[in-house]
């Protein structure tokens, strides 16, 4: 039943991500649900359960995108193997930590998935738009998201 | 929590290789289409800059093929889509000029001088009772000035202009409650009071018994009637009242020429009426 949950879950997630950057998105700009909720993910299951998630979520992005296949499924995977490590050292679950880690990581994220996509297509995917708006627009949509996905697991025992 | 650290730690090298595996060997033709095929379901563009060669590696022709066609067929409904507005907007317009060209040929053979306007508002509250224009003292309309309406191939009375300001002007309509012009019968020339009543019909007052009225006599202004120049058709006898034992004419119901609702232009007629009785005019509607 949970694993139905999950799945659901992980379907919403996907299409309020498509439906989000198909009506929602000015001048081309919108936070990165797919990155924020496997940060959400990250930050709310174990490690396995995370990066079960993020590969997952990744693996959905690198659908929708026109990049490298399996560029988002190894950055988010490894994206929830380092939350797993600063979970242990740090409190994730207030709202300035989360903050933080959205802007970092979202950096971070995008740094890797242009060296892969570099290494791998020798397409540069970067624009400086994105990545000077985007980690912004990304602190603010997991808050929310967190919340969210926090509730559920609350009620359902997902994630 | 060493348990939990190493589970980590094997999730980890599995998704990592996983992910990586994908990265090294993703292309098998079959497994790219179908990305490509289930990426333009969910975004149905091709426009993908300077990587749109790497995405369609490997597609082969016939699909890509399939996915140009759609785009295509989707700019060509937004196209049609769009030429069907232009072609409301130019049958509106093609109306328009038939309707504004009937009227310019019809003014060149009318005995009067005066300025076209359009009619610019009608009052919801007072819809059979004035109008207003779009041309005012600045072009030389003047209080009491005739507004003739065209209905079809006629011109005829709507009404006479009753308060003037630079740019704009009321008119009041005859259908008015509070309007009246002195009208004779076509072809008597018996003369009779045409009133209006505040709807779409007008009554004809003080018409002599033994007039003969009939219905669908015609009326227009007569000569009698300063306020109007004589010989604007009015409109048309639709019933005739039998004589009240109290009184010794007969009233009928008149249909204006000139439908209210209908009326998008008007030909205002420059009357030079004598000051005196211009002042009478703006005194009494």
């Amino acid at each position: 039943m949970t694993f139905l949950l999950e799945a659901l879950l992980y379907l919403a997630t996907g299409a309020f991500y498509w439906w989000w950057t198909q009506n929602l998105s000015f001048f081309g700009l919108a936070p990165d649900i797919i990155f924020a909720a496997a940060l959400s993910a990250a930050i709310l299951s174990g490690p396995v359960k995370a990066m079960t998630w993020g590969f997952f979520l990744g693996l959905y992005a690198d659908l929708l995108g026109s990049g490298v296949f399996g560029g988002y499924a190894l950055t988010y995977t490894l994206m929830a193997y380092a939350v797993y490590l600063v979970k242990r050292q740090f409190d994730m679950d207030s709202f300035f930590s989360q903050l933080v880690a959205a802007l970092s990581l979202s950096w971070a994220s995008m740094l890797f998935y242009m060296g892969l996509s570099l290494v791998f297509s020798r397409i540069n995917p970067g624009s400086v738009k994105i990545f000077l708006v985007e980690p912004f627009l990304n602190a603010l949509a997991v808050p929310a998201l967190f919340y969210a996905f926090r509730r559920l697991k609350r009620r359902f025992g997902i994630l | 929590m060493s348990r939990e650290k190493d589970a980590a730690n094997y999730a980890l090298i599995f998704f990592a290789v996983l992910s990586v595996l994908l990265l090294l060997f993703p292309s098998s033709r079959v497994a790219h289409t179908v990305r490509v095929i289930a990426s333009y379901s969910l975004y149905p563009s091709l426009h993908y800059g300077a990587d749109y060669t790497h995405f369609i590696r490997n597609v082969p022709a016939n699909v890509l093929a399939l996915l140009e066609t759609d785009q295509e067929n989707r700019a060509l409904r937004e196209k049609n889509r769009d030429l069907e507005l232009k072609l409301q907007n130019l049958s509106v317009l093609a109306e328009d000029n038939a309707r504004l060209s009937a009227e310019m040929k019809l003014s060149r053979y009318l005995p009067w001088t005066g300025a076209w306007a359009r009619v610019v508002n009608k009052t919801p509250s007072d819809w059979y009772g004035s109008i207003f224009i779009d041309k005012g003292s600045d072009d030389g309309i003047a209080v009491n000035d005739t507004v003739l309406g065209m209905q079809g191939d006629t011109a005829a009375l709507a009404g006479r202009v009753f308060e003037v300001y630079p740019k704009f002007s009321k008119v009041l309509l005859l259908t008015n409650a509070a309007a009246s012009a002195v009208c004779s019968i076509v072809p008597s020339g018996v003369e009779a009071l045409v009133e209006g009543r505040g709807t779409w019909l007008l009554k004809m007052n003080y018409v002599p018994e033994d007039s003969g009225l009939q219905e669908g006599a015609e009326l227009e202004t007569a000569k009698g009637g300063l306020l109007f120049p004589a010989g604007v058709p009015v409109g048309r006898v639709s019933r005739v009242y039998p004589k009240e034992s109290s009184m010794n004419f007969i009233t009928a119901d008149v249909t204006p020429l000139v439908n209210v609702n209908t009326l998008k232009e008007v030909y205002v007629v420059h009357r030079s009426l004598p000051r005196e009785i211009s002042e009478t005019g703006e005194a009494t509607p």
